[in-house]
C-alpha cells in the first residue's frame, strides 16, 4: 500500500524537473553548483612566469610547451584535461584558476577553442645567443634566492648572480670559473 | 460514407493523443514532466511550439532515416509484415464503432470480422521479427507469443460471452442492448487482455529494454520501425474504442452527448494504464503465464456465473 | 523547414556505446535522463538497438579491445547520425593517454568521426544535455 501512497504524494506534488536549457527563470536552470566545483581552466598571462610546473604536474600530460624561436608557448588541450586541478595547485604565481565554467562542448579539436594557451618573450644567452627563459622568470628566481638565503653569504650571492643573470643554463656551467661564481667557494664559507 | 473518411484522420489522431497521454501521465506520476505542451518561450525558436503530437514527431523521423535490412533476413517477410500488419489494425477502425456512430459494424459476424483483424494485426508484429534472424529477436518473439496466446484467450472468451449472452454477432447490436452484470465481468477479462496485447509494464517483457536488446524489432529501421510505430498507434485506438463501445453503454446515448463521454471515459482508462504501467516491475514471461491463467480462470467463472443469471 | 528536418530535431533517439573508461561518465549520463533533468520534455530517449538511434553517445578511451566493436556499432546506426563524445577519456584520452600506451588508442576521431565533444571527468548532466543539443543542431544540417 505505501507505494500507492508514495504515488499521490508525488502525483500531486509540483515535478522535480529543472527547467535546464531554458534560462527564463535563472535560479531554476541548474542543479546545485558544488562550492568545489573545478571547471574549464584559466592562465593569467601577466602572472604566468613560465616554469612549467604545471606541465611537469599533469596528470593526463594535458598541458605542453614548446619553445618556437623566441617565444615560450604554453598550452593546455581542454579535451584531455581532467580538472584535476594539481596546475592550480602547485603554480608557484597563482597564474593558473579553475573557473566555475562546465558547460563546455567543443566542435572541432583542431581549433583554437580547445586549446588554453599562453604565449611568453624569451630571453636570448648572452655567450651562445640561444633564448632559454623568460625575464619574469629569471626576476623572481632572483627574488627568491634572496628571500631564503643565508645572511651571512646574501651580499656574495647577489653579486654573483647579477653576473651570471643573462647567460642560459649550459653557459652558467661553462663560465662558472671564468667568472669565479663556481658554488663551491659557499661551502668554504659556510663551514 | 464520410463517416468513414473522417474515421480514418480521428482514430489517427486519437491513437497519437492516447499514447502521448500514457507517455505524460507516466511522466507525471514518476514525479518528472513528461513532453511539454507548452514549450518555453526562450527555446520555441529552436524546438517547436508543443509536442502533444510527439508520437507523430518520432514516426516521421523514423520515415526520414535509411533502412538497414540484416543479411541473415528473410527479406520479402521482414519488408512485407510490417506493411501487412498495419494494413490489419488500419481495417479494424472501421469495424469498430465511434461513439454511437456505426460506421460498418452492424454488418453480418462482425465481431469474428474485428477479433480476426487484431489478431491478424498482433501475428503479423510476431511473424515479421522472425524473419529478421536475430537472436535477440527470436527470444522476444518467443515471449511475445506466449503473452499473445493467454492474452488472445482472455480477450475470444470476453468477446464471445458477450455475443452469447445478448444473442447476436454484429458489434452494433451487441453495443445497444441493455447493460447488465455480464458487460462488467467479461469487461474485466478485456481489461486483462489489453494489457498483454499493448505491453503495459508488467507484460513487456517481449520488448524488455536492455535484457533483450529490444526485443523483436532489434533488427527493425528506419521506415519499417515507423510503419510497427504506427500500427501501435491504430491498435491503441481500436482496443480502447472496441473496449468503450461493447461494454459501456455508450453507444444507446445520442452523438452529442456519446463523442465527450467517449472521450472522457477513454482518457480515464489511460489513466489506469499508465497507472498501472507505472507501479510494477517487468514480470518474467512465467510469472506473466501463471497470472494471467489464474486471474482468467477465476474470471471465467464469474462470468460464467454471471451469464446463468 | 521542411516537417521531416522539425522531427528530426524534436525526436532524437540515443543510444550509449561505453568504450573502457572508468564508469563516471556512463552514471552521469544516467542521471542526465533522470526525473531531475528529464530530457523526454524535449522528444530525447534512449533507446537499446543502435538500429533505433540517431545520436551515438561515446564515453570511455576507447580500448583497442573495443574497437571492432565500437565501428560495427558505429556502421549499425542509420543515417543521418550523430556522435558526441562524453568525458575527457573519449575526447581526448584523459588521464589514460599517453604516447606508448599499448591498450588506448586515445582521441578515437580516426576511427569514428565525431561531430562534438563535451570535456569533463565527468561532465555535469546540464554539460551532457548541451553537448546533445548542439548535437540535434547538427544532425539538423545533416541531409
Amino acid at each position: 500500500m505505501s507505494s500507492e501512497i508514495k504515488l499521490i504524494k508525488y502525483t500531486i506534488k509540483k515535478p522535480i524537473t529543472l527547467r535546464y536549457p531554458s534560462s527564463l527563470i535563472p535560479e531554476k536552470k541548474y542543479s546545485q553548483i558544488p562550492e568545489g566545483l573545478r571547471g574549464l581552466l584559466q592562465r593569467d598571462n601577466e602572472k604566468c612566469i613560465g616554469c612549467k610546473a604545471c606541465h611537469y604536474s599533469c596528470s593526463g600530460k594535458a598541458t605542453t610547451f614548446q619553445y618556437r624561436e623566441n617565444k615560450l608557448i604554453i598550452e593546455t588541450f581542454i579535451l584531455r584535461c581532467a580538472f584535476c586541478g594539481y596546475c592550480q595547485e602547485i603554480c608557484p604565481e597563482e597564474a593558473i584558476k579553475l573557473t566555475k565554467t562546465f558547460e563546455i562542448t567543443i566542435n572541432n579539436p583542431n581549433e583554437k577553442e580547445a586549446y588554453v594557451t599562453t604565449e611568453l618573450d624569451l630571453v636570448k644567452c648572452k655567450n651562445c645567443g640561444k633564448y632559454f627563459a623568460t625575464k619574469k622568470f629569471i626576476d623572481k628566481t632572483y627574488q627568491r634566492l634572496i628571500e631564503k638565503i643565508n645572511p651571512i653569504i646574501k651580499e656574495l650571492v647577489m653579486n654573483d648572480y647579477k653576473k651570471i643573470e643573462e647567460y642560459c643554463t649550459d653557459c652558467r656551467r661553462i663560465l662558472s670559473i671564468k667568472l669565479n661564481t663556481h658554488p663551491k667557494k659557499y661551502v668554504w664559507l659556510e663551514g | 460514407m464520410i463517416e468513414l473518411l473522417l474515421i480514418i484522420f480521428i482514430s489517427f489522431f486519437l491513437g497519437l493523443f492516447y499514447s502521448f497521454l500514457i507517455r505524460k501521465f507516466s511522466a507525471r506520476l514518476q514525479w518528472r514532466i513528461g513532453p511539454l505542451i507548452f514549450m518555453y518561450k526562450d527555446l520555441r525558436s529552436i524546438m517547436g511550439i508543443t509536442r502533444i503530437i510527439q508520437p507523430l514527431y518520432d514516426i516521421i523521423k523514423l520515415f526520414g532515416k535509411r533502412t538497414i535490412i540484416p543479411e541473415s533476413s528473410r527479406k520479402r517477410l521482414f519488408i512485407y509484415s510490417p506493411y501487412i500488419s498495419l494494413i490489419f489494425a488500419f481495417t479494424s477502425i472501421f469495424f469498430i464503432p465511434f461513439s454511437s456512430i456505426p460506421l460498418l459494424s452492424n454488418i453480418p459476424y462482425s465481431i469474428v470480422i474485428v477479433s480476426y483483424l487484431l489478431i491478424g494485426s498482433l501475428l503479423f508484429m510476431i511473424i515479421g521479427p522472425i524473419a529478421s534472424g536475430s537472436p535477440w529477436a527470436f527470444i522476444g518473439v518467443r515471449r511475445e507469443a506466449e503473452l499473445f496466446l493467454v492474452a488472445e484467450f482472455s480477450f475470444i472468451i470476453s468477446l464471445f460471452s458477450m455475443a452469447i449472452s445478448k444473442n447476436s454477432l454484429i458489434i452494433w447490436e451487441i453495443s445497444t442492448k441493455e447493460f447488465n452484470l455480464i458487460n462488467i465481468t467479461a469487461g474485466l477479462l478485456m481489461f486483462t487482455s489489453i494489457l498483454g496485447k499493448l505491453h503495459i509494464k508488467p507484460f513487456d517483457m517481449s520488448e524488455a529494454e536492455a535484457e533483450i536488446v529490444a526485443g523483436p524489432y532489434t533488427e527493425y529501421s528506419g521506415k519499417l520501425l515507423g510503419i510497427y510505430y504506427l500500427t501501435k498507434i491504430f491498435l491503441i485506438y481500436d482496443f480502447i474504442a472496441l473496449f468503450i463501445s461493447i461494454f459501456t453503454p455508450i453507444n444507446t446515448l445520442p452523438i452529442y452527448l456519446s463523442i465527450p463521454l467517449f472521450l472522457i471515459i477513454s482518457i480515464f482508462i489511460i489513466f489506469i494504464l499508465s497507472i498501472i504501467h507505472v507501479l510494477n516491475p517487468r514480470y518474467r514471461i512465467k510469472n506473466a503465464l501463471i497470472w494471467y491463467i489464474k486471474i482468467i480462470s477465476i474470471l471465467c467463472l464469474i462470468n460464467i456465473i454471471a451469464m446463468v443469471i | 523547414m521542411s516537417l521531416l528536418k522539425k522531427s528530426r530535431i524534436y525526436s532524437p533517439w540515443l543510444y550509449h556505446l561505453h568504450c573502457g573508461g572508468c564508469n563516471g561518465c556512463d552514471i552521469e549520463i544516467l542521471a542526465a535522463l533522470s526525473p531531475r533533468f528529464d530530457v523526454e520534455r524535449f522528444g530525447i530517449q534512449l533507446v537499446t538497438s543502435p538500429r533505433h538511434a540517431d545520436i551515438l553517445l561515446i564515453t570511455g578511451p576507447m580500448t583497442k579491445q573495443i574497437l571492432p566493436m565500437a565501428k560495427r556499432v558505429y556502421e549499425q546506426v542509420p543515417e543521418p547520425k550523430v556522435v558526441v563524445a562524453i568525458g575527457s577519456c573519449a575526447c581526448g584520452g584523459g588521464i589514460f593517454y599517453d604516447q606508448e600506451n599499448y591498450a588506448i588508442i586515445g582521441i578515437p576521431n580516426s576511427v569514428i568521426p565525431i561531430d562534438v565533444y563535451v570535456p569533463g571527468c565527468p561532465p555535469k548532466p546540464e554539460a551532457i544535455i548541451n553537448g546533445i543539443i548542439q548535437g540535434i543542431l547538427k544532425l539538423s544540417k545533416k541531409s
